[in-house]
């Protein structure tokens, strides 16, 4: 037996000053005992001789440990050092050997193979099958059992005399051992000094999305998803911790499996993510350099687990998409009214008093959402693989405008030998959309007394109303029996791929050396066809067809060096070094043509078309630009106390001018975990506290390619039937074009209370960034438009909290969690171009926010008799709206001067504070989730009812949306009058009438679910997880102004730009509520199922 | 691998293109072009025309047609005025004309080109003295140079120095270069550029004569001429330089009749010295959607502004009484897109126009009769349509007069009393007798007037798609900028300020008199004819010239062509001639029936004379707030 060739060993040992650790390693050579020791017990470098031949281990252990204050005892081949008042239990019972055998399984029943278990004390153990199953033989009886497997908790579980024991094992969650994801590297959270925000993906997986900015709507303090279209297939802006950027991208960095992610966020299928980390402050991005400066999102995707037997998953949900409100227009009673009083148009050739059309309802209906995913996950000894496949289809309650999405992605890692290891990830999605160019502007502008249809009850293609206006009579019938006179059809292929190589370096223990490759892939190609006539006021508008492709391929490789250590157990090294190199190549091409002979053809074949053919080069696109960086991280943490980080990197950006294109910033951060002090020992109610605290830089060089260069735009011309193509310097040069750079300063308090029944992050920052990349408009004086310098300055600061809190633990089948985060965020801009304090043209000004609206104020309407109308509004009337004047007056209190230009005003937009909240009760299999957000003051634009979007124009030319107006016997109106003053075809001041208080709490979804039990039936039929839930989105809003007012959803849905009539007043970055796909209320039902 | 970090664009052209010898072409290109934005613009038109006594503001007008007017309905600022688009436009061709004289040379380019640049770098900079006083020669990098150098503030120079530096010289240096013909089709030529050197001398010799005391700005100290030279010695100039050309018109020649000048199949005739120019067959050549154009430039849309709304309510009945719109929005000439924007005065169909008989100018400047063309529009082709039922319930059919404004106001007309009595759904009244509705001249009206229409859409398919046409598309038509007649009025203007040589005033007024009594087709008739009363037209000059008389002239020939402000303000007879003016103003059409002729009040003040710098171009100076309020002219 092994016992009986232990005690016959003996030994031979000539060694002087040799240190303890020294003589037990020789030990160990010339035998098969193993040591077990602890360095905190003794000396273990103490050196000693030893002259010792033909020697027991006893006596070598004697002559060794001397007179130290130790003993020892040998078990089988296990020697163990311990201190002398160590009571062994197998001294003091009887050792009765047995044996034992079970299973071992996780938290989804699924068999858990290559779990480690071992007999407590003892090198005796054994690791579990691809079933699940271990037996251990030899054991004590009265031994506990240690069952350990990456990734899961421990479990220790005492014999008890039994010989079957079967364990569950939980996956290790939200603790001190939770590891999170910082770039380059994992940290252990209790670990982490800079500002990363954790999203729990399982949780966030519960409730069905539609791509990863709707999942994280509401969930991260500090991170605000804002809905820029309504559309199906529209993802969200991203805004973390605010906007600096003037004209450089406001975006933050998604990093997918590794590396720089070039493609859309909505190739990225929710189910797919496997864990979500934002981080938020440059002492947490500076390791991404110019390309992390507006926050980094750190997505992982599904993996396999080594060992692990294959697994099957499907999840699944289809939904029915209902109208959350309709468009608050006029019906037909209010309609008619409105006309008569405002007395400027009369019934135009298709209009009638009694007809009421909801043109609305000819329009709109229910639609469906869809999703599968379908997983397979699995592993080897030695290596693990996942893949998957994926649909997504979403339809609005428009006709024809859906998005479609197949997705499909795997991923392998392989070890090979003891040192290497290599492996990839792929991602790859086409995407299909639909109809995305339709407007709804017709069906909301023509009036409720406009009849559809003909005599004959066919309906109508235009209609004429007021007898102005000629429109294009848009129905659902009408529009689906176009059939080839009209496609809008959007398609995307990308493909999203990471290779990797790992060496972990011979001989030093923690040193690798890793190998990233990142090649990505997208392509677009979009085709629109228009008919003849088809939603053109006039029948005999030529037909239209454009085509539409872009290519974009993207190569990153990173070197990567790590060091990663623990000395002593209480040192822990860990060190990054990389050097980078990434280019992107863009290329693009728009041809359209016009008079297509035939609808079937469509846009398939321009070179049919019997007018002209048009290759605008202001269409075409190409660009290629690259980044080069060299950056080095250190990280140290004593005894989990006391942690430091220092970064520093350097980047190269080839879209700045040659002499000013490098830049190298620092960050640092340290964390100190005051709960790990003794003097905490005696505060029970704290059980974590964690101070920490960053500095950083990070820098922006996310400008357009070639900015630096100027720019020519053409103009086309025609000297009689001879074409020209002119040119004009559009943009000038800027050769000293540098980066944009900001500075970040973070305080952070991570703390856990109760138990860490309630945990939570208290985090302030302020952020201050530097040579702004900005395109400055010039004077038209210049003779040119613009160009790109580093001009201005900006600043947020802001506060966040988030909060999180078991209120009951499994209390009689009971568990309940709540989660609320709370954040606000000061935007400035501290400075512009050099003395100057306002751009009135870009509407920024020093000392307010980024985005705000500059515009009279109105405070009311006037009404006769009203103070010094006369002196301000010399052409005005009641019933016309009264802006704010901000003048002087005269001695006699009269205003000097008339309202003009110089009493518009500076109105902020930001709101106050705003967050998130989610909750999640759960009643033995049952479970009900509810997430919602909320926004306490700012100001919301609405275009359908300032004068941009035409639908307020309240002269009765078209339909308007139902407001109160001003009549002489309503005369405390919000509204102006009817037909009173105008600007243009809209009242005087009418865009002071389109902004609301944004104030809103949303609750965005409630999702009840059931858990099957794994017994019985599921058991039989291999399943090891089978839910079911059913989900509303959207159900409702609370505390919204404007949704009192017109019944909708508070959320914008468009750009500035976009969704009105008059589409030049606001920037893009100024999201507003306009005509687009109007907001839905969804119902959902959806399956989990594991096997 | 640092060559990841060279850029190379593959897409566009960077500033340095301009060094090249095809750089510089385009850059020419970019001068005719640029036209477009400020020539064929509703906007610049309204700029030009409204306030003066061509038109007032329209049915639809909005604040910025108001404030053009002066008329008290609106008040004209640096942020409504639409003259900001001629500050915005004129520089970046001044800028463009700048690199190619200044690369051009060395790249390789002809003189001759480089003429062209200077005769638009000329001009641009006299529409900007005319309407802003002094401007800035140096754009950033010098006086008259390419500007490569971002720069936020600007310098006015004086009036005496832009005529005296830029004018000027570039328009002699043009003249001296330019070809007789013009290398493509509409580019300059040496007769164009002595159209424009007689027209700045003649500016500027009434800007040094002054006669109302009128302020510039930049402020002077006295109006002296830099080379020293008097107010007459430059009248003379400029009746030196229009005889010149008059005598040397190169390939240029009189159209036979008035009416031939501005028919849309006649386009880009021997008579039209600059246009900008336009094509029926490219959209993306054109500048504009030949369906729908929303009212931008660079197509040309400015024809619908002068434009009543015809097609709105004008009605007549089908035999079982159901109203329809008998004349529909068309894309001809004589119709177009209504915006109705801009209203035409009483006076200027009473005086200015006075003359309908032998003059054939009035019936070759408006549409007066609108014919009825429903069964263009296919909901209508059916035989029920074939006849309809119009003034006095009596039968039109396709092209037959609806309604017409009468030359000469009659006691037989019978307008409706009330709304409900309003068949024809305008207003119109009725003559015994007569199928058609009829509007007198007095009972012109801010809802309805005669459309401008030497302007309107002309499409050469058109007559055989026997449709309505694209109304809303842009109109493809050259807008017309400069023509050979204007040497006559020019050369007769500076004569009546005291200039002599080989021909009077009188003499070169009825060059044109003679060709407008020539009639070779009636627009009112819609038929050929072909009468001569050229001695009648004659017979007619009066003995003595003035320059009201001018002005008169000026008018008929070139009405609503944007000419207008322009010439009141030159001449400083703008308060004289358009202080006041009649229109019946019908607020609405429910009251459209109400023929209210009422006489209106213009309050223009010698300030109004100067256009006030637009405010985005005070918003983007890096200036003191001092130095922007200096900048800007008195006033605003």
């Amino acid at each position: 037996t092994a016992s009986s060739f232990s005690q016959q060993a003996k030994f031979n040992l000539q060694l002087k000053n040799t240190t303890i650790k020294d003589v037990l390693d020789e030990l160990k050579s010339q035998s098969d005992y193993q040591f077990f020791y602890s360095n905190d017990d003794f000396d273990v470098s103490r050196r000693v001789d030893v002259d010792l031949n033909n020697a027991s281990i006893e006596n070598v252990l004697e002559q060794i440990l001397g007179d130290m204050d130790v003993s020892y005892k040998i078990v089988d081949k296990s020697v163990i050092i311990s201190k002398s008042d160590v009571v062994w239990s197998f001294d003091q019972q009887q050792q009765q050997i047995v044996s034992v055998s079970g299973t071992v399984s996780d938290a989804t029943g699924q068999p858990l193979p290559g779990v480690t278990v071992v007999e407590k004390g003892t090198t005796n153990g054994t690791i579990t099958d691809f079933d699940g199953n271990y037996i251990l033989k030899n054991i004590s009886g009265a031994s506990t059992l240690i069952f350990s497997f990456v990734g899961m908790e421990n479990i220790e579980m005492p014999l008890d005399g039994r010989s079957q024991i079967d364990v569950v094992m939980q996956e290790q969650t939200i603790g001190l051992e939770e590891v999170v994801a910082i770039g380059y590297g994992v940290q252990r959270k209790e670990e982490v000094t800079g500002s990363v925000s954790s999203v729990d993906a399982e949780q966030m997986k519960e409730i069905p999305a539609a791509n990863v900015s709707q999942a994280l709507q509401g969930r991260v303090s500090g991170v605000q998803m804002t809905q820029t279209s309504s559309k199906p297939g529209a993802s969200m802006q991203i805004r973390i911790r605010g906007t600096r950027s003037l004209n450089a991208s406001n975006d933050p960095l998604i990093v997918l499996d590794g590396i720089p992610f070039a493609g859309s966020i909505n190739d990225i299928s929710p189910s797919d993510i496997k864990t979500l980390e934002i981080l938020k402050d440059a002492s947490a991005t500076a390791i991404y350099g110019s390309r992390g400066a507006n926050g980094v999102i750190i997505i992982t995707t599904n993996k396999g687990k080594m060992g692990q037997k294959a697994t099957v998953t499907y999840d699944s949900y289809v939904g029915l998409k209902t109208l959350f409100s309709k468009y608050p227009m006029m019906g037909s009673s209010d309609f008619i009214k409105l006309r008569e009083y405002a007395g400027l148009y009369s019934n135009g050739s298709d209009e009638s008093d009694d007809v009421s059309t909801d043109w609305q309802d000819l329009l709109f209906k229910n639609s469906m959402v869809t999703s599968h995913d379908v997983g397979v996950s699995g592993g080897t000894e030695t290596g693990n693989y996942s893949f998957g496949i994926g649909y997504y289809k979403d339809e609005a309650l428009v006709p024809e405008q859906n998005y479609t999405r197949f997705s499909i992605r795997s991923s392998l890692d392989q070890r090979i030998g003891d040192h290497v290891k290599v492996g990839f990830s792929t991602n790859s999605n086409y995407s299909i959309t639909n109809g995305s160019d339709f407007s709804l502007y017709n069906t909301l502008a023509t009036t409720p007394i406009t009849d559809p249809y003909n005599e004959d009850g066919s309906l109508k293609t235009r209609v004429n109303v007021a007898g102005i206006d000629d429109m294009y009579s848009y129905t659902r019938e009408g529009i689906k029996s176009l059939g080839d006179a009209w496609v809008n059809k959007s398609l995307a292929f990308g493909s999203y791929n990471t290779i990797y190589g790992e060496l972990a370096i011979p001989g030093v223990e923690g040193l690798k050396y890793r190998l990233n490759i990142g090649l990505n892939f997208r392509t677009t190609n979009d085709g629109d066809y228009t008919g003849e006539g088809v939603f053109n006021s006039s029948e005999s508008a030529a037909s239209v067809a454009t085509i539409g492709n872009s290519l974009t391929t993207n190569w990153a490789v990173e070197n990567l060096v790590t060091y990663d250590r623990v000395f002593n157990n209480k040192h822990n090294f860990n060190f990054v070094g990389l050097y980078s190199a990434e280019q992107t190549h863009y290329h693009s091409s728009v041809v359209s043509a016009t008079g297509i002979p035939s609808d079937q053809f469509q846009f398939y074949n321009l070179g049919q078309a019997t007018d002209e053919i048009t290759i605008d080069p202001d269409q075409q696109g190409y660009y290629e630009a690259g980044l080069k960086s060299l950056m080095a991280r250190a990280m140290y943490s004593y005894n989990g106390k006391y942690m430091l980080s220092l970064a520093v990197r350097s980047d190269w950006s080839s879209r700045l001018s040659p002499s000013n294109n490098n830049h190298t910033y620092p960050a640092v951060s340290a964390g100190w975990n005051i709960g790990e002090e003794n003097f905490m020992g005696n505060l029970k109610a704290v059980d974590r506290l964690k101070l920490r605290v960053g500095y950083g830089q990070t820098s922006n060089q996310s400008v357009d390619p070639y900015s630096t260069l100027g720019l020519l735009s053409s103009s086309p011309y025609n000297y009689g039937s001879q074409y020209v193509t002119g040119y004009y310097v559009s943009e000038l040069a800027n050769d000293n074009l540098g980066w944009e750079y900001s500075e970040t300063y973070n305080v952070g308090l991570d703390f856990g209370l109760a138990n860490s029944r309630i945990t939570g992050t208290m985090e302030y920052y302020i952020q201050k960034t530097k040579d702004i990349l900005f395109d400055v408009s010039l004077p038209s004086t210049s003779g040119v438009e613009s160009y790109t310098a580093n001009i201005g300055r900006s600043q947020n600061k802001g506060f966040e909290l988030s909060l999180n809190g078991v209120i009951m633990e499994d209390h009689n089948g009971w568990t309940w969690d709540a989660g609320i985060n709370i954040y606000a965020n000061r935007n400035k801009l501290t400075g512009l171009a050099s003395g100057v304090e306002r751009d009135e043209s870009n509407w920024w000004f020093v000392g307010h926010p980024i985005d705000v609206v500059y515009d009279y104020k109105k405070i009311g309407i006037w009404n006769e008799g009203d103070a010094n109308m006369s002196v301000l509004e010399p052409n005005g009337q009641a019933g016309d709206i009264k802006v704010e004047y901000t003048g002087d007056y005269n001695e006699d209190g009269t205003p000097t001067r008339q309202i003009n230009t110089d009493d518009r005003q500076i109105i902020d937009l930001e709101p106050t504070f705003q967050g998130g909240f989610s909750t999640r009760v759960a009643y033995k299999n049952v479970d009900l989730s509810v997430v919602g957000d909320f926004k306490s003051g700012g100001k919301l634009i609405s275009t359908l009812y300032s004068s941009n979007g035409y639908l307020n124009m309240l002269t009765g030319r078209r339909n308007n949306v139902d407001v109160d107006y001003w009549t002489e016997s309503n005369t405390d109106a919000k509204y102006p009058k009817p037909g009173g003053t105008l600007a243009g075809d809209n009242p005087k001041y009418g865009s002071t009438l389109g902004y609301f208080d944004a104030s809103y709490l949303k609750v965005r979804t409630i999702t009840l679910g059931y858990n099957f039990s794994r017994d019985g039936w599921l058991k039989d039929a291999g399943i090891n997880k089978l839910r079911l839930y059913f989900t509303v989105q959207n159900p409702f809003v609370l505390f919204s102004p404007y949704n009192k007012e017109s019944g909708g959803d508070p959320e914008t849905n468009s750009y500035g730009d976009e969704n009105q009539a008059v589409s030049t007043s606001y920037a893009k970055r100024l999201l507003v509520i306009g005509t687009n796909s109007p907001s839905t209320r969804n119902f959902l039902f959806g399956i989990n199922l594991t096997f | 691998c640092s060559d990841i970090l060279d850029e190379t664009p593959r897409a566009t052209f960077t500033p340095e293109y301009f060094k090249t010898q095809e750089g510089a072409e385009g850059g020419l290109t970019y001068l005719y072009s640029n036209l477009r934005y400020m020539f064929g613009n509703g906007y610049f038109l309204n700029a030009y025309e409204t306030g003066t006594d061509e038109y007032t503001y329209g049915f639809s007008a909005d604040e910025q047609f108001k404030a053009m007017d002066f008329s008290g309905a609106g008040v004209l600022t640096s942020a409504n005025s639409n003259t900001s688009i001629t500050w915005e436009y004129a520089f970046k061709s001044i800028n463009t004309a700048n690199g190619i004289i200044q690369y051009g040379t060395d790249a390789g380019v002809s003189d001759a080109l480089i003429a062209e640049a200077k005769f638009f770098r000329a001009f641009n900079y006299f529409l900007l003295v005319q309407t802003f006083g002094g401007v800035p020669l140096d754009l950033g990098s010098g006086e008259l140079a390419f500007n490569t150098s971002p720069s936020r503030t600007s310098v006015r120079n004086t009036v005496a120095e832009v005529y005296t530096t830029a004018i000027f010289p570039d328009l002699l240096d043009a003249i001296d270069n330019l070809p007789d013909e013009g290398r493509a089709t509409g580019t300059a030529t040496t007769t164009l550029a002595r159209l424009f050197l007689a027209k700045a001398y003649l500016t500027y010799a009434w800007w040094l004569e002054n006669p109302n005391n009128i302020a510039t700005y930049p402020v002077v100290d006295s109006r002296t001429d830099p080379d020293g030279q008097s107010a007459s010695w430059y009248f003379q100039e400029a009746y030196n330089v229009a005889v010149t050309a008059i005598d040397n018109p190169g390939p240029f020649s009189l159209q036979t009749s008035f009416y031939q000048v501005h028919v849309g199949s006649n386009d880009r005739h021997s008579e039209m010295l600059l246009y900008a120019d336009h094509t029926e067959d490219s959209e993306y050549y054109d500048g504009s959607s030949h369906s729908y154009n929303s009212g931008s430039a660079p197509g040309n849309f400015a024809a619908w502004f002068p434009n009543w709304n015809y097609s709105g309510n004008l009605t007549s009945y089908t035999s079982s009484g159901s109203a329809l719109i008998s004349t529909q929005r068309e894309e001809a000439q004589p119709y177009g897109r209504p915006w109705s924007r801009m209203s035409t005065p009483i006076g200027v169909f009473e005086e200015t126009f006075a003359d309908k008989t032998y003059d054939s100018r009035y019936d070759g400047t408006f549409n007066t009769v609108f014919r009825g063309n429903w069964q263009k529009n296919s909901s209508y082709s059916g035989s029920d349509y074939d006849v309809l039922y119009n003034a006095n319930d009596l039968p039109v059919v396709m092209g037959d007069p609806v309604l017409t404004f009468l030359g000469e106001d009659s006691s037989d007309i019978t307008y409706p009393s009330s709304s409900s009595d309003d068949k024809s759904g305008m207003g119109a009244g009725t003559l015994p007798g007569r199928a058609d509705w009829v509007v007198g001249p007095s009972a012109i009206s801010r809802f309805a007037w005669p459309t401008l229409w030497k302007l309107g859409p002309y499409v050469s398919t058109h007559e055989q798609d026997g449709g309505l046409g694209s109304p809303n598309s842009g109109i493809t038509r050259p807008f017309p900028i400069a023509k050979l007649s204007e040497l006559y009025l020019v050369a007769a203007e500076a004569a009546v300020k005291g200039a002599s040589g080989t021909y009077s005033a009188v003499d070169l007024v009825n060059v044109l008199r003679a060709r407008a009594g020539v009639w070779t087709y009636s627009n009112s008739d819609a038929s050929d004819v072909s009468v001569d009363y050229s001695s009648e037209m004659i017979a007619n000059t009066p003995s003595s010239i003035t320059i009201d008389y001018i002005l008169a002239e000026r008018s008929r020939e070139f009405f609503g062509e944007g000419y207008r402000w322009l010439d009141l303000v030159r001449t400083q007879k703008w308060g004289e001639l358009a202080g006041e003016f009649d229109i019946c103003s019908d607020a609405s059409k429910e009251n459209a029936h109400v023929h209210d002729r009422e006489t209106y009040s213009r309050t223009i003040s010698e300030q109004d004379y100067l256009r006030p710098i637009p405010s985005s171009q005070i918003d983007g100076l890096e200036m003191s707030d001092t130095e922007k309020e200096a900048y800007q002219n008195p006033g605003y």
